[in-house]
């Protein structure tokens, strides 16, 4: 087979699903591209055999369909060191040989067979609905951040997508925090949940362009796919369940605490320098309508205390949390003030935007850190 | 350059049996008999951490199975390892170390390279600081103490293990090379049984056969190493005795027979593994918050696989279900499994007494 390809166009195509290789990969067939041209179509894929990307572009001088697995890192390497010009692909699938001339010179790669590549899961019997390309990375940008690393609770390690027929809801959580985020302009056919591992999310958030374009997204007991016009994706989905995550978000937080975000965010960035390293520390002191952060390393010597005005209403308390969970909370909601809902210095903290977004609801929860037991 | 070329002195003091004998001090009804300090082979059997003497005369060895060690001596007693007695032992015994130098590198509670060169006491001889060392041992702790006295750690610690138990062995400049060339290759350190028996498939059963390769031929035929055993063959081992040096990772792995292909023996040779693991991390009283599973395949590929916690763990519990996992996620039947190693590394300083940490409460 053979063809003419922008040298551009395909690093463009190719680093669109590179990053779901990975690094350091048992078979060498997924260090690959699976590269297949039929007609003047170009399919290129890539995986780890939990997630798969694939993306289509058109070539020139198209001879031949075919299809060949090359090895990645060198034809990146190469073309990311090319100026753009026209490269002609000539490949012979019989001895794996593929031939990379430009204007410059000339490149030979060994590549596998195609047959080696691993195949798609078959969509079978899948559920479908869709989305736009924004709202799915919207969604994604609000709660991957608290997915779980623990490989020990793999329902945790994933995002949560909890269907309605009038709404998506995408759940993640740690254990210490858990982040609601629901999207009230998306419908599906029925009520279902299924999880979603954190790489693929990753892939698409990176992947995607943040814009109106309509996804797709189907799903069967074992796999989801998300495709648009050009793009493709498959995962496997977590086999595990999802922990009941409404059973823990406290119905009735009688105290409410509201605070500019900027101005909460930059005094907690400032104080927690000065906490314990491993545990960062920060206590919310709140005293009418006067908030004091205050964090200490006592193996240091270091000590930082802030005062912050806020709207308070409820009993004075003083609750501790990891600063380092809540900064990152509370950087990924929007708007400008902040409400901190609470009820006694043991139980979870909600967190919540003032002004709502429409067709959006988030809803964050943070456990504190209790002080010498 | 000129000062380390200068002919060093080196001492490898290796405690006899060390908490076998510990036990035996403390507990007079023990004296005589054969006791194996380590798991009980109960439940799910625990490893034999040290055997005495009297138990080691029935085949019974460190890092045995303790079932295996009841069946070899059906008489062994087993005791339960102490090991806040162990490391207060070896504080003193440390403190003998340090009245003759400073340049004291430990490798474990039993075990340390001392470097003598100058000695604090200006006694000059190395053989003599290492009767000292040995006498003031047994004179103050009531234990013994093998020494290996040579110019270079690796033949030091060759030299202490040759006259077990209570030996002195030294091994000088000139009759350095002759000794290592006599040295069977499965003395080397390093060389376990598997590498023993590939050199002893192409011929090299003694140090004298490895001499005989080139340095370019050591590399090829078992890598990286290679280079390490040429040069120690010749006797040169310019590596230092380091006081401060901080243990980074611990670990133990295996190199089976028989490559292994299905999921239930891998997961048999792991748990042994993980046992090893844990016995030497209680040794070394370290605690680590990354658990790291190396995979050796037919094909010579490694892949580590590693998970990390966020407080320090040391028990085997979660060291075996954390490498099971770790494994299942590498597709394990897919391959021919040569080598299955587990090691701990990031470790905490676990401190105990000071945990005052607040508590990050949970939502599940």
């Amino acid at each position: 087979m053979r063809f003419i390809v922008t040298s551009t166009a395909l690093l463009k195509n190719l680093q669109q699903i590179s990053g779901v290789i990975s690094a350091n990969t048992v078979l060498s067939v997924l260090e690959d591209f699976l590269f297949e041209l039929k007609g003047n179509t170009l399919t290129l894929t890539a995986t780890d055999l939990e997630t798969m990307m694939r993306v289509q572009l058109d070539v020139n001088d198209a001879q031949g369909d075919g299809r060949i697995c090359i090895p990645s890192k060198i034809l990146l390497d190469y073309l990311k060191n090319l100026p753009e010009q026209p490269i002609t692909f000539s490949i012979n699938e019989q001895d794996l040989s593929i031939e990379m001339s430009s204007d410059v010179g000339k490149y030979k790669i060994g590549g596998e067979k195609a047959d080696d590549f691993p195949k798609e899961p078959a969509p079978g019997d899948t559920t479908s609905f869709s989305m736009s390309s924004i709202a799915l990375i919207e969604s994604i940008n609000k709660t991957l951040f608290a997915v779980s690393n623990d490989t020990l609770r793999p329902a945790m390690t994933g995002v949560y997508f909890e269907l309605m027929t009038d709404s998506i809801t995408l759940v993640s959580t740690d254990a210490h925090r858990l982040v609601r985020f629901r999207r009230e302009d998306v419908s599906c056919p029925q009520q279902d949940g299924f999880v979603v591992p954190k790489k693929p999310l990753q892939q698409l958030r990176s992947t995607l362009s943040a814009d109106e374009t309509r996804l797709e997204l189907s799903y069967n007991g074992s796999h989801l796919f998300v495709t648009n016009n050009r793009l493709s994706m498959s995962c496997r989905l977590i086999d595990a369940r999802f922990p009941d995550y409404k059973a823990v978000i406290p119905a009735d937080n009688p105290y409410r605490l509201t605070i500019n975000r900027a101005d909460f965010i930059s005094a907690l960035r400032r104080v927690s320098i000065f906490a314990n390293k491993t545990t960062n520390q920060v206590v919310l002191d709140i005293n009418g309508n006067a908030l004091q952060l205050s964090a200490q390393d006592i193996d240091f010597s270091f000590e930082g205390k802030e005062m912050l005005s806020c709207q308070y209403t409820g009993e004075d308390m003083k609750i501790a949390f990891n600063a380092k969970l809540m900064i990152e909370m509370v950087n990924n909601m929007d708007g400008g003030e902040l409400n901190i809902e609470l009820s006694t210095p043991t139980r979870a903290g909600i967190f919540r935007p003032v002004e709502k977004v429409e067709h959006e609801d988030v809803l964050m929860l943070l456990m504190p850190l209790m002080v010498g037991v | 350059m000129e000062s380390a070329n200068r002919a060093r002195k080196i001492i490898h003091i290796d405690m006899d049996a060390f908490y076998a004998s510990v036990e035996q001090r403390d507990h007079p009804e023990y004296r005589g008999r054969p006791i194996v300090v380590g798991g009980s082979p109960e439940g799910r059997g625990g490893v034999v951490a040290t055997a005495s003497y009297e138990a080691r005369k029935f085949g019974i060895r460190s890092a045995m199975a303790s079932k295996r060690a009841q069946q070899l001596c059906p008489e062994v007693l087993f005791v339960r390892p102490r090991f806040d007695v162990y490391k207060d032992v070896s504080q003193k015994i440390r403190s003998i170390f340090r009245r003759y130098t400073d340049l004291i590198e430990p490798l474990s509670l039993d075990e340390a390279f001392l470097d003598v060169s100058e000695d604090k006491l200006g006694i000059g001889s190395a053989i003599e600081i290492a009767k000292q060392i040995k006498q003031a041992i047994r004179d103050e702790l009531q234990l013994t103490a093998s020494a290996g006295v040579s110019i270079n750690k690796f033949v030091a610690k060759i030299a202490s293990d040759m006259n077990k138990p209570d030996g002195l062995t030294f091994i000088g400049p000139s009759g350095i090379e002759d000794f290592m060339e006599k040295l069977p290759v499965d003395k080397f350190f390093g060389v376990g049984r598997v590498t023993a028996a590939k050199m002893n498939g192409m011929g090299l059963h003694t140090g004298a056969d490895l001499k005989k390769l080139s340095e370019s031929e050591m590399t090829q035929r078992f890598g990286k190493v290679g280079r390490f055993y040429y040069n120690i063959v010749r006797g040169i081992d310019n590596r230092s005795v380091q006081p401060h040096r901080e243990t980074k990772s611990l670990g133990a792995e295996d190199t089976f027979q028989v490559d292994l292909t299905d999921i239930d023996s891998m997961f048999t040779e792991l748990s042994k593994i993980a046992e090893t693991v844990e016995e030497r991390l209680r040794r070394h009283g370290l605690k680590g918050r990354t658990i790291t599973l190396k995979v050796k395949y037919h094909d010579f590929r490694i892949i580590n696989r590693s998970h990390s916690f966020t407080e320090p763990v040391d028990d085997y519990e979660t060291i075996i279900t954390t490498v099971q996992q770790l494994l299942l996620g590498t597709a394990p039947e897919d391959h021919k499994i040569r080598l299955l190693g587990i090691s701990l590394s990031n470790f905490g300083e676990s401190r105990p007494g000071r945990k005052i940490n607040p508590e990050q409460l949970s939502l599940f």
